[in-house]
C-alpha cells in the first residue's frame, strides 16, 4: 500500500513531498531528495480522525508525515485508535447522526424538564436547615432598608393574625416542626398605591404587606396565603431555585461551548424560559401544599381562589393606571407565576373535595390533568 | 498576497458537533474537554494557506484537570451570585482582579497549542503588561473620563455660580472636552491592547510586530459614530414617511385617546402600529449590526495592514462591513429558526468569510521557521476564560 503526503523534519515548517510504503507490519518512508526512513508500523503515532482534516503521523525522531488519505490511514491503524474510530464511525454514518440528534433533543428536554428539578429537590432536601437560614441571611434587613416601610395596621389586628398562625396553622405540619416560622407585617408601596403581596424567606420568615391584609375579607383567605407561603418554605423552593439556576447556567455553558455574539441572545431567552417554568412549578407545588393543609384544617380552598382573584384584579387596576407600559399577552409566557385562572380552577377542585368532607383529596379522581 | 481558505463544510461539522453534544450530555459534562478539542481542531486543521494548514494540538486529557477546577469555580460563582448580594460583589471584584491573568494565560495556552505548517505559535507578552493593559489603564481612563463631569458637578454648586452665559460656555466646553476625551481614550486603549497582544505573538523563532497609532483608531471610531448618527436619522425619516403614507400616523394620534381603554390599546398594538414598532426594532438592530461590522472590519484592516512577521511577511484584511454584517444577520436567523441546530453551519460560514478575507504575503516563504522550546503550562487560565466566556480576541 502507498500513501502519498508530505514530510516535515522535527519542528520545521519546511516540507518535502514524501510517500509511505507499507508491507505487512513494516513501513518505508521515501522523501524527495533521497532520504528514507523504515521500521515497524507499530512505532508510528497517528493523530485522530476528524472529518477529513489532514492526518499527522509522527515518526520516532519526531519528524512528521502528513497526508489527506484518511481512509488508507484508517485501514492501516485500525488497532491504534479504537475510541477515535468509534466516534468517527458515528459521525460518518448518516443514520447514526440522525439518532444522535434525536437522542440529544430527548436528553436535553428530559434533563431540563425532569432531571434538573428532581436533582435540585434531592440536593435541597439533603442540605441542613442551616443552609436555608444562611441564604436568607440579611434579606429581610435589605428589603426593610430599600423596599418596605413599617406596617400601619392596628396592633390588635396584627396580634390576632399572629396568634391564629401560631395556634392553628403551624401545628398542621408536624413533620416540619423544626422550621422557625416568624410572621412580619410591612407596608410596601409603588408610588402612592400599596402592593398586595406575601413573601416567604427560606429561613421561615413570612412577610404580609398591609395592602394584602386590607384586601383579605376573612381569616380563611389569610390562612390560604400563609399556607401557600409555608409550602414554599417546607419545599425549600428558594434553595431549589439556586441549585436549578446553577444547573441551567452550567449546562447552557457546556452545550453552547465557545459560541458568541448573537447566538447568546437566543440562549439567554431559552434559559429564561426554562427558569420561569421551574418557578411556575414551585408556585403550583406551594398551592397544592396549601390546599392539602386547608382540607385538614377544615378551611374551604375556595378562599384561596377568592383572594387570588381579588389580588389579580387589584394589580390589574394598578397596571391600568400606567398602561403605556402594558404590552399584553406576550409577558404571560415569561411570567413566574401560573395564570390565576389555572390556580383558581385547581382551588375549585379542592373545594369540591372539601364540600364532600374529604381530608385527603385524591388528585387523580378530581384533577384529571395530573 | 495570498488569501487563506477553509476546507470544512457545514454538514460535516454538524455531524461532529452533534456527536460532541450527545457525548457531553451522556457523560454528564465529563466529555467536554475532548469535545472542545475536536471543535477547535476542526476549524484549525481546515484552515489552509498554500497547501499548508493550521493544527490545534491540545488533548482532552491535558485539558481535563483545568476543566474540572474551572467548572468548580464557575459553579461556586453562580451559587454565590444567587445567594448573597455582598458575596457576589466580592466575587465580581475578585474576578476583575483575575481577568488580566486569565486573558494572559488564555493567549499563551492557545497560541502554544496552535501550529501552522508544523511550527508552533507562542506568546511572549509578560503578565505585568496584561495587568497594565486590561486592568490599570481601563481604570485610569474611566477615572479620567468621569473625573471631569464629577469635578464640575462638585465645583459649580460650591462656588455658588448663577446660571449665566459664562457658565453656559463653561459647560459646553466641558461637554465637548468630555466627548473628545472619550474618543481619545477608547482609541488609546484599543492601540495599547492591540500592541500588547500582537507584539507578544511568536511564530517559531519569528516575532510579530505592529505599529498601530491612537490617532488612526480615533478616526475610525469617529467615522463609525458619525455613520450611526446619520443612519439613525435616516431610519427615523423612513419610519415617519411610512407612517404618513399608510395612515398609521392617525392611529398614533388616536392612541392618545385609547390610553384610558386597555382593550383599544391592545387592538392598536396588535395591528399595523405593532408592525411599525416591530419594523423600527428590526431597523434598529440592522443599523447597529452594520455599525458594529463597520467598526470591526475597519479596525481589522488597519491592524492587518500595519502588522508583520519579522518585517518580512506582511498581512492584509479584505473583510468589508456589508458582507460581514450580512453573515452575522443571516447566521442569527439560521440559529433562531433551527432552534440552535444551525449553529454548525453558522460557524462554518463565519470561519470561511473571515479566512477568505485574510491575506498573507507568502513571497518570502515559511521554510526557515522552526518550533521553539516553550515551557509546559497548565490550561487552567484558558479553561476559566472559557467557562466565564472571556473574549480574548487573538485577532486571526
Amino acid at each position: 500500500m502507498i500513501i502519498h503526503g508530505k514530510w516535515h523534519s522535527l519542528g520545521s515548517a519546511a516540507q518535502s513531498v514524501a510517500a509511505l510504503y507499507i508491507e505487512d507490519d513494516d513501513y518505508r518512508l521515501e522523501i524527495d531528495g533521497g532520504r528514507t526512513y523504515s521500521g515497524e508500523l507499530q512505532s508510528l503515532q497517528v493523530s485522530d480522525r476528524l472529518g477529513n482534516v489532514e492526518r499527522k503521523i509522527t515518526l520516532e525522531d519526531g519528524s512528521i508525515f502528513a497526508s489527506q488519505d484518511n481512509d488508507a490511514i484508517d485501514r492501516l491503524f485500525k488497532d491504534h485508535t479504537k475510541l477515535n474510530n468509534f466516534i468517527h464511525a458515528i459521525e460518518s454514518h448518516i443514520g447514526l447522526v440522525a439518532i444522535a440528534t434525536l437522542l440529544t433533543i430527548t436528553f436535553a428536554f428530559s434533563f431540563f424538564k425532569w432531571g434538573v428539578p428532581w436533582a435540585s429537590t434531592k440536593i435541597a432536601h439533603a442540605l441542613p436547615q442551616k443552609t436555608n437560614e444562611l441564604i436568607a441571611g440579611e434579606t429581610l434587613k435589605f428589603l426593610d432598608k430599600y423596599m418596605f416601610e413599617e406596617s400601619k395596621l392596628d396592633v390588635e389586628k396584627i396580634e390576632h393574625i399572629r396568634e391564629h398562625f401560631r395556634s392553628t396553622l403551624i401545628p398542621l405540619d408536624e413533620k416540619n416542626n423544626s422550621i422557625n416560622y416568624k410572621l412580619h407585617f410591612r407596608e410596601w408601596n409603588d408610588g402612592e398605591t400599596g402592593i398586595p403581596n406575601a413573601l416567604a424567606l427560606p429561613s421561615g420568615d413570612i412577610i404580609l404587606t398591609d395592602e394584602f391584609v386590607k384586601l383579605s375579607e376573612n381569616q380563611d383567605e389569610i390562612d390560604a396565603v400563609l399556607l401557600h407561603e409555608m409550602g414554599h418554605v417546607v419545599r425549600r423552593h428558594t434553595l431549589e431555585m439556586v441549585i436549578e439556576s446553577a444547573f441551567v447556567t452550567t449546562a447552557v455553558m457546556l452545550i453552547t461551548g465557545d459560541n458568541n455574539g448573537l447566538a447568546d441572545m437566543g440562549v439567554g431567552l431559552g434559559s429564561l424560559l426554562v427558569s420561569t417554568n421551574y418557578s411556575r412549578n414551585h408556585e403550583t407545588e406551594a398551592d397544592l401544599y396549601a390546599f392539602e393543609h386547608m382540607l385538614v384544617a377544615k378551611i374551604d380552598p375556595q378562599a384561596f381562589s377568592d383572594i387570588m382573584n381579588r389580588i389579580t384584579e387589584s394589580i390589574e387596576e394598578i397596571n391600568d393606571e400606567k398602561s403605556e407600559e402594558d404590552e399584553g399577552g406576550i409577558l404571560d409566557y415569561l411570567s413566574t407565576h401560573p395564570s390565576t385562572a389555572k390556580r383558581v380552577e385547581q382551588a375549585k377542585r379542592y373545594s369540591k373535595c372539601f364540600q364532600i368532607g374529604m381530608i385527603i383529596c385524591d388528585t387523580s379522581t378530581v384533577n384529571s390533568e395530573h | 498576497m495570498k488569501a487563506l481558505s477553509f476546507a470544512g463544510s457545514g454538514f460535516e461539522y454538524f455531524k461532529i458537533w452533534i456527536v460532541n453534544i450527545l457525548l457531553t450530555i451522556v457523560t454528564l459534562g465529563l466529555y467536554y474537554p475532548w469535545a472542545k478539542v475536536r471543535n477547535r481542531r476542526y476549524f484549525a486543521a481546515n484552515s489552509n494557506l498554500e497547501g499548508r494548514n493550521f493544527e490545534y494540538h491540545a488533548t482532552g486529557k491535558q485539558l481535563f484537570i483545568g476543566y474540572l477546577i474551572a467548572m468548580a469555580i464557575f459553579i461556586v460563582f453562580v451559587i454565590i451570585q444567587n445567594v448573597s448580594p455582598i458575596g457576589s460583589l466580592i466575587v465580581a471584584l475578585l474576578f476583575i482582579l483575575a481577568l488580566p491573568w486569565i486573558i494572559w494565560r488564555s493567549i499563551k495556552f492557545n497560541m502554544r497549542m496552535t501550529s501552522f505548517s508544523n511550527v508552533r505559535f507562542g506568546f511572549d507578552g509578560i503578565l505585568g503588561g496584561a495587568y497594565i493593559n486590561y486592568l490599570l489603564l481601563p481604570i485610569v481612563c474611566f477615572l479620567a473620563l468621569y473625573g471631569l463631569p464629577i469635578a464640575l458637578a462638585i465645583v459649580i454648586p460650591m462656588l455658588g455660580l448663577q446660571m449665566n452665559a459664562l457658565l453656559g460656555i463653561i459647560i459646553l466646553v466641558a461637554v465637548i472636552a468630555f466627548i473628545v476625551l472619550a474618543f481619545f481614550l477608547f482609541a488609546f486603549l484599543k492601540k495599547r491592547n492591540t500592541s500588547y497582544a500582537i507584539n507578544g505573538y511568536r511564530y517559531g523563532q519569528g516575532e510579530f510586530s505592529t505599529n498601530v497609532e491612537t490617532k488612526k483608531f480615533a478616526m475610525i471610531l469617529l467615522k463609525s459614530v458619525g455613520l450611526s448618527i446619520l443612519a439613525m436619522i435616516a431610519l427615523l425619516v423612513i419610519v415617519a414617511v411610512i407612517a404618513g403614507f399608510t395612515g398609521i400616523a392617525n392611529e398614533i394620534l388616536q392612541l392618545k385617546d385609547s390610553l384610558q381603554d386597555p382593550e383599544a390599546m391592545q387592538m392598536a398594538l396588535a395591528g399595523s402600529l405593532g408592525m411599525l414598532i416591530g419594523l423600527v426594532y428590526l431597523g434598529f438592530i440592522i443599523v447597529s449590526l452594520l455599525i458594529v461590522a463597520y467598526l470591526y472590519t475597519r479596525q481589522r484592516t488597519y491592524i492587518y495592514d500595519n502588522s508583520n512577521l519579522d518585517n518580512k511577511i506582511t498581512f492584509a484584511s479584505t473583510l468589508k462591513a456589508r458582507p460581514f454584517a450580512w453573515v452575522m444577520i443571516t447566521n442569527f436567523i439560521i440559529i433562531i429558526f433551527t432552534l440552535g441546530f444551525g449553529v454548525p453551519w453558522a460557524k462554518v460560514r463565519m470561519a470561511r468569510l473571515i479566512l477568505e478575507n485574510s491575506q498573507v504575503n507568502t513571497n518570502h516563504g515559511f521554510d526557515e521557521y522552526l518550533t521553539q522550546k516553550q515551557k509546559q503550562q497548565s490550561s487552567l487560565g484558558e479553561q476559566i476564560g472559557d467557562a466565564f466566556d472571556v473574549d480574548v480576541g487573538i485577532g486571526f
